[in-house]
């Protein structure tokens, strides 16, 4: 709001960089949690992680010196009740969480424990040897065991849960989802300088973002884009230099972790704004949420994938009857979407977020949702020419 | 000797039978004393010898011997040439047994000449016998005693373990589920359920043959079978089990080789039940058991090395027919009795005219047994392959590691001796042997493995092969 009011007050002044000093002055206390995150991260050595590992490894052995069958002890990543609310984090994992137990003489969960326990002699050996691989790779090598790769990603962030060590600790990558472009230049850590400023061509977000250095940009601020057709649209109509110097990036849909931590690590770099272009409906409310809160799954990685500062830009419900779209353009809600935007009202970060609960009583008021394309219905190109310049020029985000 | 044992018992359960509505006690005693006179030797052509056959207890509580007469006297022209009354038993022999179980409530004595009645293999015979009457009436302590050629043999048919279950027509059973199988060595003491879990099968009505009933049998004939697998292995969840004998014993005595019964592996579908093989055991076999006797042989598997490594218990199936004949007309006991000898002489006919409907039922029976054999079979499998991953992941880390501290913790908690060679071999060799063992013998207590009442299973008009 009070953006918004010097806004229209000083209309010779950006919005976006009187955010981006607010931001700056703000920066402090944040950048230093950052950095003691971050420096916290980084002190886990690779002999800590394969202390880790070899404990397990001595309980499994001490059982069965006892004659009792090994259990594995995973704490449950998929339960709310495990999970807290912080309004500088986001969702984070409850230091008391309930733990599912998976044991070696049930027939129904041992087919997992073999798995686990292969998947942390294959962590072990890329710790001892400082080498990395692919969550991929790994199920490749093993096919017949794993079954799908579904089951290696599941399993190594339960390890990663498990340990408390972070993925990237464990020398295990995953091929990215991501897209990236726009005003920015860093360097891989194996030296590679990746320039993301081609405007035609996206970059596919780095496999290893905590390697990633020399990070150079002048972007004004970054936009999180939700579905890669707007992506390509925004990269097709050059919108990262026509307006002001900035930062695009899809997740193409739910972001995976690499997605998640590249907004991370331009936030704790760059410190500008972080806006966010999702559908007005509440799979695309929920994806935003993501990003900026955080999920239930990953919730014991919170302090390095979230971004709470994450601002909603568009596409806002209220925006539909302010812009007058074309009816035909508007989607009933389903039963389902009712049933998610209910579930969302509930959700512990929305007392803190008004101004978003307003929209979404709005939108669940209203039972219409509509993606961005419905703004095509105005005009070709209402997006790039009209929507966002006048969006980010007076302030219209929440 | 034998079919004139056998009339006496019929007399006897069909007595009981008729009262079993009025009381559900079962218990009591049968003697059996078969003795050959002082001095006679049994070597001489005419062998005599003497049996007295007397009860008491509860199960034949109500039995007066006065209202048997004209039973008894029926029962004796039946039973020709046996001479009736003969020589008086010991009064020593009965004593004792009426300190077990009370004043006699019958009594009869009977004589027969017959040279092939002292050889042990008659002997064997009778033994047979009782063993299958005490199969379905547990309830009963049955004593045996023979005197033959200055000789004296005691056999005590005794059950431990019993339950009562309700066929069709509240036929109430007291079936011996005692199993004798040792547990085998890595079972804990008091952890290996002794006991046999029937299952009731559901109840087959059963057409009467023409030639049959033109000898006067009419009414209605069933079948019901009930399956009992020994031993138990409810608590063991993980362990593979192999199906290797099935008896089939039944209430109404099978005299000789039955055409129907040891044909029945021919016309049974292996191919679907996943056997390789199953016959009928030889008649000698036969004779010293109750019902025919079949050897269950599997499919070769691919990796007989695997086969060798899993831990299996082998387990014996009793099917036991149980044939139930009403007919409104027929309630006096001599009526009772004709009738069940016609059915007993043509069991054969009888099976061979229901030959589908019985086949099916037997199919159905082991089919049930079989799954679930297959189901912990997989099972085992499963834990077996996931174990070999198990260990060669923690032993990859063991190995690979350099921390002296991690090593030696591993190496004593397994009480290996820390040997510069084959430290790691041995202790991989104690992990695989400790893995194997808690997860093929996992125990899961199951109440009614251990529980020391004696139960009353329910009728049911499905058939309960769950149960197994």
């Amino acid at each position: 709001f009070t953006f918004l009011l010097i806004g229209y007050i000083s209309n010779y002044i950006d919005p976006i960089d009187i955010l981006g000093s607010i931001r700056q002055f703000n920066i402090g206390w944040k950048r230093f949690s950052c950095d003691i995150i971050t420096s916290f991260s980084i002190s886990m050595s690779s002999q800590e992680i394969l202390n880790r590992i070899e404990s397990i490894i001595l309980e499994i052995v001490t059982s069965l010196s006892k004659a009792e069958a090994p259990v594995l002890a995973l704490p449950n990543r998929s339960s709310w009740a495990n999970v807290s609310f912080d309004s500088a984090i986001g969702l984070q994992m409850s230091s008391r969480q309930s733990v599912t137990t998976i044991r070696s003489d049930c027939p129904s969960s041992v087919t997992k424990f073999a798995q686990i326990l292969k998947i942390l002699s294959v962590i072990y050996r890329l710790v001892q040897s400082n080498s990395y691989a692919t969550k991929r790779d790994i199920y490749y090598n093993n096919t017949k065991l794993f079954g799908s790769q579904k089951a290696v990603d599941s399993i190594v962030d339960d390890i990663s849960c498990m340990l408390k060590v972070p993925r990237r600790s464990l020398h295990v990558l995953a091929t990215s989802k991501g897209l990236i472009s726009g005003d920015l230049c860093y360097m891989e850590e194996d030296g590679t300088r990746i320039d993301c400023n081609s405007s035609s061509t996206a970059v596919s977000v780095s496999s290893n973002i905590s390697g990633i250095k020399n990070i150079v940009s002048s972007a004004k601020f970054v936009m999180i884009i939700e579905k890669d057709a707007t992506f390509q649209r925004l990269l097709d109509d050059d919108f990262c230099t026509k307006l002001s110097p900035c930062i695009i990036i899809t997740g193409k849909g739910v972001p995976d972790v690499n997605s998640r931590l590249m907004v991370k690590r331009l936030w704790d770099e760059l410190h500008i704004p972080i806006f966010a272009l999702v559908d007005a409906d509440p799979h695309g409310i929920e994806i935003m949420c993501i990003y900026k809160y955080g999920s239930v799954a990953m919730s014991f990685e919170a302090h390095s994938l979230t971004v709470p500062s994450v601002m909603w830009l568009g596409l806002l419900p209220s925006d539909l009857q302010r812009l007058r779209v074309p009816k035909d353009a508007l989607i009933p809600l389903t039963k389902r979407d009712e049933s998610k935007l209910c579930s969302l009202l509930e959700r512990p970060y929305l007392t803190s977020q008004p101004e978003w609960e307003k929209e979404m009583k709005l939108m669940q008021q209203n039972k219409v949702k509509a993606e961005i394309q419905s703004l095509t219905a105005i005009a070709p190109d209402f997006l790039t020419q009209i929507y966002l310049p006048n969006k980010l020029r007076y302030g219209g985000w929440i | 000797m034998l079919k004139e044992m056998q009339q006496v018992l019929r007399l006897l359960m069909l007595m009981g039978k008729q009262r079993q509505k009025l009381c559900l006690r079962t218990g009591g005693g049968l003697l059996l004393l078969l003795w050959t006179d002082t001095g006679v030797s049994t070597q001489k052509l005419n062998c005599t010898v003497n049996c007295t056959v007397a009860a008491a207890g509860p199960w034949c509580a109500g039995i007066q011997m006065e209202a048997l007469q004209p039973v008894l006297a029926s029962l004796k022209e039946s039973m020709f040439p046996c001479v009736w009354p003969c020589n008086e038993p010991d009064p020593e022999e009965l004593s004792a047994f009426t300190d077990l179980y009370g004043s006699l409530r019958l009594l009869l004595s009977f004589q027969v000449k017959d040279t092939r009645h002292c050889t042990s293999e008659w002997q064997a015979h009778i033994e047979a016998f009782l063993r299958t009457f005490s199969l379905a009436n547990a309830g009963i302590q049955i004593h045996l005693k023979l005197k033959i050629n200055g000789e004296t043999s005691l056999r005590e048919l005794s059950v431990k373990f019993k339950r009562r279950v309700a066929l069709a027509d509240q036929l109430l059973l007291t079936l011996d589920v005692t199993c004798s199988a040792p547990p085998p060595w890595c079972v804990k003491k008091g952890c290996w359920c002794v006991r046999g879990h029937p299952a009731i099968g559901g109840r087959l009505p059963l057409s009467i043959p023409p030639q049959t009933m033109e000898q006067g049998l009419f009414g209605d004939l069933s079948v019901q079978v009930v399956a009992l697998l020994t031993p138990c292995l409810l608590p063991y969840p993980n362990v593979t089990t192999e199906l290797t004998h099935i008896q089939n014993p039944s209430n109404i005595p099978v005299n000789g080789p039955s055409g129907f019964f040891q044909k029945l592996p021919a016309v049974l579908d292996c191919q679907e039940l996943g056997l390789d093989r199953l016959y009928c055991s030889s008649f000698k076999d036969l004779v010293y058991s109750g019902g025919t006797v079949y050897t269950v042989e599997k499919d070769s598997w691919d990796d007989p090395e695997q086969e060798s490594s899993l831990p299996t218990v082998q387990q014996s199936l009793l099917l036991f027919f149980f044939l139930q004949h009403s007919d409104p007309f027929t309630s006096q006991l001599t009526d009772l009795m004709a009738t069940e000898v016609l059915i007993e002489l043509h069991l054969e006919d009888i099976l061979n005219n229901n030959r589908q409907a019985v086949v099916a039922a037997v199919q159905t029976e082991l089919k049930n047994t079989l799954k679930s054999q297959n189901h912990r079979k997989k099972q085992q499998e499963k834990l077996h392959a996931a174990a070999e991953v198990i260990l060669s992941s923690s032993m990859s880390i063991v190995s690979s590691s350099s921390s002296m501290d991690f090593r030696n913790a591993c190496l004593n908690r397994m009480k290996v001796c820390v040997c510069q060679v084959h430290d790691t071999h041995e202790l991989a060799a104690s992990l695989r042997e400790s893995l194997w063992r808690v997860t093929s013998w996992k125990f899961v207590p199951r109440a009614k493995c251990f529980s020391t009442k004696m139960e009353v299973h329910p009728v049911h008009d499905e058939p309960t092969t769950a149960e197994i």
